[in-house]
């Protein structure tokens, strides 16, 4: 949250997920880099440039199909959750390993010429029409590209400073840098008429994110139009939208009603509160998130708000858009229009049932 | 056409960097005030942001109020 900024919010957690990384990324390249050694001796044996470049190249391809999973995952399933919690040190990561990989390419085709090595990557070939010829190496650069523009941005300064939406868009073009990959490793394994078993690696990856990404999609569909026959009844403002009894304690759950905007529900100390679902952060979704020192913890990277008001305690001042909510019997009613973002609302009584 | 598109990058990177280097020392703190104080790991650690959307930035620059915000 933002008061303030520090270059890297530091905990525990972070640190070794960033230990993590940093040393399968090494695991990775030695042994590949001594698998290919082994492999391949005498007459077929491979420069250390060339492993290297590839052993980079398969890494950071590696990553960012991790990367496009983890997304899907832990809507799917919260025990991947904590994978999603440091996601963007991953992608930092990636463009460096892809970036290391770019440089010994282009440094080792087209380095030794008078030309310069950038102009030649660009004019060295120019067989755009056809594809058994195409330059494939331009698809990589591109990829880069835009791999480079949302490393660059990952810091919440952009987040704040472009504005959620904009900085949203820009971070969607990693499906069309994935694409773009794509092509550029199945062309430039064509081209360069190596074994098929990468190509099918790569095609095993596709398969993977895609239908992740389907089947988490479908869920929430699901989720929606359950929420789109939801409505209030004529004349009235309250919805019933649940029993108490299906959030446990300290938890939350989300409802959509109507065609709005889906509302987070928690339980918390005999109390109902509702707000948005909607994470003032990055969007993340408040109602799979709990109850921690009394305040709605996102799920995805931590920030908090108070569920009686929407504002994050002080010395943050984020808020969020609350909503009014009250309990008959044991069933949940909210009012599904909106309220103004930090708007103090009376959390509901909850009569708790005494067990014996 | 590539020796052009380059030397429109490199000018465009070289502009970045001097404007870079000025708006990560003041110009932050007068877009975004929050960054007030900021250690100088940050401002290195956004600036290769400013370098790609320099134009975006100065705009932002040109646009802040004249008066330090209130942190
Ligand atoms: C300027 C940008 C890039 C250039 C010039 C470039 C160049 C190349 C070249 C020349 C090859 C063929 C290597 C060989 O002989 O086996 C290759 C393969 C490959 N590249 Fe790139 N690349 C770029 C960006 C990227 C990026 C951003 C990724 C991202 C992850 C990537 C992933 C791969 C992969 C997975 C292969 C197949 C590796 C293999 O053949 O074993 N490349 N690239
Ligand atoms: S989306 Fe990042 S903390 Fe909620």
């Amino acid at each position: 949250m933002s008061v303030g900024y520090v270059s890297v919010q530091w905990n525990r957690h972070k640190r070794i997920y960033d230990a993590c990384v940093a040393g399968g990324i090494v695991l990775y390249l030695g042994v590949f880099f001594a698998a290919g050694k082994a492999l391949y001796t005498g007459r077929n044996a491979i420069s250390g440039e060339i492993l290297a470049m590839r052993a980079l190249a398969t890494c950071a391809f590696l990553m960012l199909n991790v990367i496009l999973c983890i997304g899907p995952l832990a809507r799917l399933d919260r025990r991947f959750l904590p994978l999603l919690y440091n996601r963007r040190h991953l992608g930092v990561a990636t463009f460096l390993v892809a970036l290391a990989h770019a440089a010994i390419a282009i440094g080792f085709y087209h380095g030794f010429g008078n030309v310069n090595p950038f102009v030649a990557l660009l004019t060295s070939n120019t067989n755009f029409t056809s594809l058994s010829a195409f330059p494939y190496q331009t698809l990589g650069l591109f990829a880069l590209l835009i791999l480079f523009l949302m490393a660059a941005t990952s810091h919440d300064f952009w987040l704040k400073n472009l504005g959620a939406p904009a900085w949203k868009r820009l971070h969607m073009l990693v499906y069309i840098a994935y694409g773009l990959l794509v092509m550029h490793v199945a062309l430039g394994i064509l081209q360069t008429q190596r074994s098929p078993w990468l190509a099918s690696l790569v095609g095993v990856g596709v398969v993977i994110v895609a239908t992740l990404h389907l089947i988490a999609g479908q869920r929430e569909r699901r989720h929606d139009e359950r929420g789109s026959q939801l409505s209030p009844r004529a004349g009235e403002e309250w919805v019933d939208v649940g029993a108490v009894d299906d959030i446990a304690d300290q938890r939350g759950s989300t409802v959509t009603v109507g065609a709005g905007e889906r509302i987070a529900l928690f339980r918390y100390n005999g109390c109902v509160s509702a707000t948005t679902n909607v994470c003032a952060h990055q969007g993340g979704p408040l109602g799979e998130g709990k109850i921690i020192d009394g305040c709605i913890t996102c799920p995805w990277h931590g920030w908090q708000y108070r569920p009686a008001d929407g504002r994050s305690p002080p010395p943050f001042a984020e808020k969020i858009h609350t909503y009014r909510v009250r309990v008959v019997g044991r069933r949940i009613q909210v009012d599904p229009t909106p309220l103004p973002p930090g708007t103090a609302v009376e959390p509901a009584r909850v009569e708790e049932v005494q067990s014996a | 056409m590539p020796g052009l598109i380059l030397l429109g990058a490199s000018i465009y990177a070289t502009v970045g960097t001097l404007f870079g280097a000025g708006f990560v020392l003041r110009g932050v703190e007068r877009v975004d005030p929050a960054a007030l104080g900021a250690p100088w790991t940050f401002r290195i650690l956004i600036l290769p942001g400013v370098i790609a959307l320099w134009p975006l930035m100065a705009w932002r620059w040109w646009c802040a109020p004249r008066t330090r915000g209130a942190a």
